[in-house]
């Protein structure tokens, strides 16, 4: 598969929230912000250009019996080098992400990539879909970010767009709203991308 | 029996190699990160008895027993106790209230700050606000202090957020938890 294809693949044709349903738990619930979600996009991102690129690199060396707890290993690692890199550079987006940080190791999309993609695919292949497919986990959580805040709060990362006396209808930030917008967000997707997956 | 040693090596080997990592990256943040938690630590205290210059932890059981309070220090100005800064953990409507309570010697509330807390986004939240946490500021601690709705008024009424309830009345326990300790203990020390 070409490079291209294969990143185009991550970001939008094989999406991992809006086509794939991966990862649902922090899409839920890390997007009552528009920065909180841009922040655990890339944090997602990180682990998994770290776990696809080693796991590519290294397995010939891994026995098929064993390979799912080397799996494991290896993005568990990454996911407490990032949690630590994240407490020391920027306390404050690891405070609002809390719990949430530690459990990108349980995160099915980073497995399945490693399990579907990296460990049967060349390197630079599993980086190019490192990089498609936790771009498109990041902008699907901005997007959902971005409506839960605009609607829940009237801002969007944190600036009013909204006139003065808009009352923001705050259960969108909350569990509830997370359900609702991605749902909504889900119809619209496929609307708009049932047309090129048809043609394609 | 020669597979498991095999497949054990391996394993071995990708954990050792993953442990390595790790203490290497421990390395580099540790100092950082606890750098900076004590930088929050002074700033929070400095912000709420700005008097003072100097902070030393009291470390006594009577004190630590007490509910809802957490750490306690006292603040000093050459040589002499100015006040203290309380740590109190009250629980609000989700989970537990991390704040910080500042008493001047003269009995009075030099600030309130709060600090990790997982109260509702946009409601209970909001305790955090200077339009509410402000109410405290300059009270004496001689009374309780009084959750209420709107109506009262008086030194010792602090208005409620409207819409978080339960969420003020653990700021206004916490506050008063520390309150009353200064009158019981600190303030005869």
């Amino acid at each position: 598969m070409k490079l291209n294809r294969i990143f185009t693949k991550g970001l939008v044709f094989d999406n991992p929230v809006f086509v794939q349903m991966l990862g649902m738990c922090p899409v839920l619930a890390v997007t009552n912000s528009a920065m909180n979600g841009l922040g655990m996009g890339l944090a997602t991102t990180a682990v998994l250009l770290g776990s696809n690129t080693v796991i590519s690199l290294i397995k010939n060396f891994i026995p098929s019996k064993i390979r799912i707890p080397s799996f494991i290993v290896v993005i568990a690692t990454f996911v407490t080098m990032v949690g630590m890199l994240m407490r020391a550079y920027v306390p404050t987006l690891f405070a609002a992400l809390g719990i949430f940080i530690p459990l990108i190791v349980v995160n099915c999309l980073i497995l399945a990539r490693a399990e579907s993609f990296a460990s049967k695919s060349s390197t630079i292949g599993s980086i190019v879909d490192g990089a498609g497919m936790g771009l498109g986990f990041t902008a699907a959580l901005v997007v959902l970010g971005v409506v839960r805040e605009w609607l829940g709060a009237g801002t969007i990362f944190g600036q009013a767009v909204m006139w003065s006396s808009f009352e923001p209808a705050r259960f969108m930030t909350m569990p509830p709203g997370a359900f609702l917008a991605l749902g909504l967000l889900l119809a619209l997707f496929n609307k708009i991308t049932s047309k090129d997956l048809n043609e394609l | 029996m020669k597979e498991i040693i095999k497949l054990g090596f391996i394993l071995l080997v990708i954990t050792s190699v993953a442990a390595l990592v790790l203490g290497v990256t421990n390395e580099v943040t540790q100092g950082i990160i606890q750098e900076r938690a004590l930088e929050e630590t002074r700033e929070a205290l400095v912000a709420l008895l700005p008097e003072a210059d100097d902070f030393e932890v009291i470390d006594e059981e009577e004190i630590l027993d007490r509910r809802h309070i957490e750490e306690v220090y006292y603040g000093e100005k050459d040589g002499e106790i100015v006040g203290y800064t309380i740590k109190a953990g009250p629980s609000g409507y989700d989970g537990k209230i991390e704040m910080l309570i500042g008493i001047s010697n003269e009995g009075r509330i030099t600030g309130v700050k709060i600090g990790d807390n997982t109260e509702t986004p946009g409601l209970g939240s909001k305790i955090a606000d200077a339009s509410y946490i402000d109410q405290f500021l300059d009270k004496p601690t001689d009374e309780e202090f009084i959750t209420t709705r709107g109506g009262e008024t008086g030194d010792h009424y602090i208005e409620a957020v409207s819409g978080a309830t339960e969420s003020s009345d653990a700021v206004v326990e916490g506050v008063n938890a520390a309150r009353a300790l200064f009158e019981e203990i600190l303030k005869n020390r």
